[in-house]
């Protein structure tokens, strides 16, 4: 009776289905946006009554995340709106959740959903956190508990300071801000740009070195880390961060790591840093380290590794219903904000892996069937377009089955042996986000062919970051590669947090003519081929 | 007896209202998009202006 | 003042990598080993029967094979190296000994492996990784890469690389540093009895001959200009220290000159600050450890992340300025150079703003395109400092 009422109400709605439009040359996901290059719905995505019932329910659990967030401490989250410019971008959050997830139906809006509340419910922790500890706001009870980290050093190891809280330095200001909105960043980078810095560097760094000059990172703790990963201009930015953190009374220590790992010479220096690193902090914060302490959040990681490594062989089914900015995302907040801190995504890996063997052992195939190629996304994509998975996939059948920063470090960290532990960190450490095969070596960004090949993929998106110059320097030698090797092959230019030099439209080109002119084959949805998002979040 | 069975059958029917009116209040919201629409065209302009007219303590 | 005995054999000597004395060096038997960082002691190539070839790309105007390769978004040094590793420049050496200082020269090392421009039996190579601190971590882990990376790699070419051959590189080093430092100390002078862009070329010889065949004509330089009598009056209007990335191109440092600035000091890649000091070997150190130290020490590149690194580059500058007296400091970076990008601006503020040093920022190419752009600043900014020195002395031209 359910399923005959379901699918009268699917039936008498499915002019609102934006994949129905698409099948039925109808219209389509653009069909439903305003004409303004806002990126705004006029309504959101029907889905069936099913499916939209789901998602409107992890909307109200987001919401709810948000509201805790505020209830929480209102005064410091609203002080903290008017202080940050940065603040202000996290309100477009829920645009992006739709953004990220449009098109998704059945068990990848499960898993998406699942992933999805628990992003927003880490980050409103995390920003809670900082608003309410921002020295800048008033402090709060651990403001001089707290360690400033560079946002790409993984914090697993600071799980041996139980007493104290590790924090991203960038995270909220700079990064993940600007998957939400592409438009932050740009404002950041002028500032550091009208300071003289050039605009050929690495547009993350800049707007890292933008926030430190206008003043905007919150005030919390007593000592920063600072780090070269994952390249060249991540050492130079924090030359001036530090100023700035100076001018705030925090001490800096910078902790590098071997930039070509998979040596022994580099582990072990890498494994040296780390036991410096640990020794700073214990005397900056007069703690010590507490080894069972890391263990206990070490076997966290070890067993979201464990899942990982399971997950990839299911990636290389055509069952899976995780993949995408699904899966990338929710590995990069995982992997590089949690990394084994938080016991409640070990929970999550659990339910999600359990509906992946699920989806295996019925066959499932996802996106409904009209997956066409199979691609491996390498090389550091642009943050400021993060649903670019998505649409990919929407518009022309491309399911991104896994990208180049979800196979960060992966082996397992020893749980009894403290000497152990600390090489098994080192490498895991030095394996960072952008970090693994973008730098350090050939050998490290010419994998990718075993990693397409690993995962049955037909096709390698590159990344084409114009100011990365590891990645410019391998540009012919990926392309002979791939003619070689046979693999279909696109160059995807992007500027990684300045949505101005290659706006997400230019991105969607690259894409589009090389599927129109070079595959010869129609979009699934030709609403997506071209459309205007520049104002858009 | 029957007053405190009035009494409970009235709340369950308050709550039940309030659940009805509260899922008919955020569905339309969220069906709407009506929360990104006042962000985006009333909240975030007028932030942007406020940070736009921020003195900020700018030097490296 | 009247022209240098051999300005114009130096000028020619610099006109290509394979110059008449890399021709006969390996003509008579030794073997040559490139390296393009200061990161590479050249002392460890210096060995008896070695010569080291710092390399350079002379009159290289177009990339094409360069952008190719490493796109035209990337360091002009490093595609105009490749360029001319491909054009056939570099077939005289042995090995290319890198290191990964900075991705965009770590890639362009890398294609001397994948696409092996070099044609030369045998030809070798590798890459360190470099360290970013001088911490004792920092040094073992360098010392660790630079055994296993290129001395170990020299060995394999039959070439001693003992104790004693490490002394005698050493001896050599201390002797080009000695010669070179007398010379560049002539730059102290009220007028000077060296330009800037005579002594530019004679430490681009130093660095890109082998060195028994270069010395005889550096002695000779030194005792021509000890006795050097200067022009009656200063020709120059301004005292400038060149600091920043890659300048291996004395025109340059002349274009600089010909705007009425005298380069005093040069505290860039390839310039003699760092290169030409004298190297200890302390009484607990080997040979190799002493190298590996000295050069970490001195190392003033703009990827160092610790703190005493981050003040040695502007205490440096700053130091010089008092030594050779300069009225300002020009900070050079190249397009697209990540590094330089942010220490030109950091160094530049820390000096102009807290240490109260005229600077002047300017960003070029890795040829000489755009000088008139240049040409436009350094005047404006040598104007400048003429005008404060008017306003604090009354005095014109320096004396």
């Amino acid at each position: 009776m359910k399923e005959r009422i379901i699918s009268f109400i699917d039936d008498k709605l499915k002019q609102f289905d934006p994949v129905w439009l698409a099948e039925n040359g109808k219209g389509g996901q653009r069909t439903r946006y305003r004409d303004d290059g806002s990126g705004i719905a006029r309504y959101r995505e029907w889905r069936g009554v099913e499916d939209t019932f789901q998602d409107y329910t992890a909307w109200l659990k987001n919401l709810g995340y948000m509201g805790a967030m505020v209830a929480k401490d209102p005064i410091k989250v609203m002080k903290g709106i008017w202080e940050y410019r940065w603040m202000g971008s996290f309100l477009a959050s829920f645009a992006f959740v739709d953004r990220i997830y449009e098109g998704y139906r059945g068990r990848e809006l499960d898993i998406a959903n699942i992933h999805g509340n628990a992003i927003v419910r880490i980050l409103t922790l995390r920003i809670g956190l900082i608003l309410h500890n921002d020295k800048r706001l008033g402090g709060g009870e651990m403001t001089d508990k707290m360690i400033g980290l560079d946002e790409t050093i993984p914090p697993l190891f600071t799980a041996g300071f139980p007493t104290l809280n590790a924090e991203p330095m960038q995270t909220m200001p700079e990064f993940v801000v600007c998957d939400v909105d592409q438009h932050l960043d740009p404002y950041y980078i002028d500032v550091a740009e009208s300071y003289g810095l050039a605009p050929d560097v690495c547009s993350r760094c800049s707007a890292e070195t933008g926030v430190a000059i206008d003043d905007a990172f919150p005030v919390f703790g007593k000592l920063v880390l600072s780090t070269n990963q994952p390249c060249n201009a991540s050492e130079a930015t924090s030359m001036f961060q530090r100023r700035r953190f100076h001018q705030k009374g925090i001490e800096d220590y910078p902790f590098v790591f071997a930039m070509q790992h998979n040596t022994k010479n580099g582990n072990e220096y890498s494994k040296e840093e780390l036991r410096q690193a640990i020794q700073k902090i214990e005397e900056v914060y007069d703690v010590k380290y507490d080894w069972n302490a890391l263990f206990e959040k070490a076997k966290n990681m070890n067993h979201q590794n464990q899942i990982e490594l399971e997950k990839w062989e299911i990636f290389a089914t055509p069952y899976s219903p995780l993949s995408g900015i699904n899966e990338s995302l929710y590995k990069l907040v995982e992997w590089a904000l949690v990394n084994g801190h938080d016991e409640y995504f070990n929970e999550i890996d659990d339910k999600v892996i359990g509906i992946m063997r699920q989806a295996v052992r019925d066959k499932y195939v996802p996106y409904k069937g009209k997956t066409r190629h199979r691609a491996f996304l390498w090389g550091p994509s642009a943050m400021y377009y993060t649903d670019f998975p998505t649409w990919a996939q929407n518009c022309w059948g491309i399911d991104i089955v896994l990208n180049m920063d979800s196979t960060m470090g992966h082996n397992m960290i020893d749980t009894e042996d403290p000497e152990q532990a600390l090489e098994d960190l080192a490498k895991f450490s030095e394996k960072g986000v952008m970090r693994h095969h973008a730098v350090g070596g050939w050998d490290n960004v010419n994998a990718v062919w075993e990693w397409a090949n690993r995962l049955n993929c037909d096709m390698v998106i590159c990344n084409d970051n114009v100011a990365c110059k590891g990645m410019n320097g391998v540009h012919a030698l990926l392309e002979e590669q791939a003619q070689q090797l046979g693999f279909h092959f696109v160059f995807l230019p992007h500027d990684l947090e300045d949505c101005r030099t290659i706006p997400r439209k230019e991105i969607r080109k690259a894409i589009n003519d090389y599927m129109s002119i070079v595959m010869g084959e129609e979009p699934l949805d030709a609403t997506l081929v071209d459309f205007d998002d520049a104002e858009a979040w | 007896m029957k007053k405190l069975i009035g009494f409970l059958f009235k709340l369950v029917k308050r709550i039940v209202l309030i659940g009805l009116g509260a899922f008919v209040l955020t569905f339309t919201i969220y069906m709407t998009n009506a929360e990104n629409k006042l962000i985006y065209d009333v909240v975030r302009p007028f932030l942007t202006k406020h940070y736009d007219n921020q003195a900020r303590d700018r030097r490296i | 003042m009247q022209d240098l005995k051999y300005t114009l054999y130096f000028e020619t000597l610099l006109e290509e990598a394979n110059n008449e004395l890399v021709r006969k060096a390996v003509e008579e038997g030794d073997i040559a080993l490139g390296y393009n960082c200061y990161y590479i002691p050249e002392t460890l190539l210096n060995l008896p029967g070695t010569f080291s070839s710092r390399l350079r790309a002379p009159n290289c105007s177009q990339t094409p094979i360069g952008d190719y390769y490493l796109t035209n978004r990337n360091c002009p040094y490093t595609r105009a190296i490749l360029e001319r590793a491909v054009e056939g420049s570099y077939n005289y050496l042995s090995a290319l000994f890198g290191a990964e200082a900075c991705s965009a020269m770590e890639r362009m090392e890398e294609h001397f492996e994948q696409i092996a421009p070099v044609k030369h039996d045998p030809f070798v190579t590798t890459i360190i990784d470099a360290p970013l601190k001088s911490d004792r971590a920092a040094l073992v882990y360098y010392m660790n890469e630079l055994r296993d990376k290129v001395v170990a790699k020299v060995a394999e070419l039959g070439i001693d690389t003992s104790d004693e051959a490490l002394l005698a590189a050493i001896e050599d080093h201390n002797e080009v540093s000695a010669i070179i430092t007398e010379i560049g100390d002539f730059r102290k002078l009220d007028n000077p009895t060296v330009t800037g862009y005579e002594f530019h070329l004679i430490q681009l010889v130093s660095e890109v001959c082998p060195h028994r065949l270069i010395l005889p004509y550096l002695r000779e330089t030194l005792e021509e200009i000890r006795n050097r009598t200067p022009d009656p009056e200063p020709a120059f209007r301004a005292r400038v220290i060149l600091a920043g990335s890659e300048i291996d191109d004395p025109e340059f440092t002349k274009l600089l000159e010909f705007c009425g600035a005298r380069v005093v000091g040069d505290r860039y890649c390839f310039g003699s600050v760092p290169s030409r000091e004298h190297l200890d070997v302390r009484d607990s150190e080997s040979p190799f450890e002493a190298i590996c130290r000295h050069y970490l020490e001195t190392n003033l590149c703009a990827r160092f992340m610790s703190e005493d690194k981050i003040d040695q580059r502007t205490d440096v500058l700053e130091a010089m300025v008092k030594e050779y007296k300069a009225d300002g400091v020009v900070i050079e970076s190249m397009k697209f150079c990540e590094f330089w990008s942010y220490d030109k601006v950091l160094s530049s503020h820390i000096l102009s703003e807290e240490r109260g040093i005229p600077t002047c920022q300017i960003e070029k190419d890795y040829t000489l395109t755009g000088a008139g752009q240049l040409r436009t600043r350094f005047q404006a900014f040598v104007e400048g400092l003429e005008i404060k020195r008017l306003e604090t002395t009354g005095k014109g031209a320096q004396s």
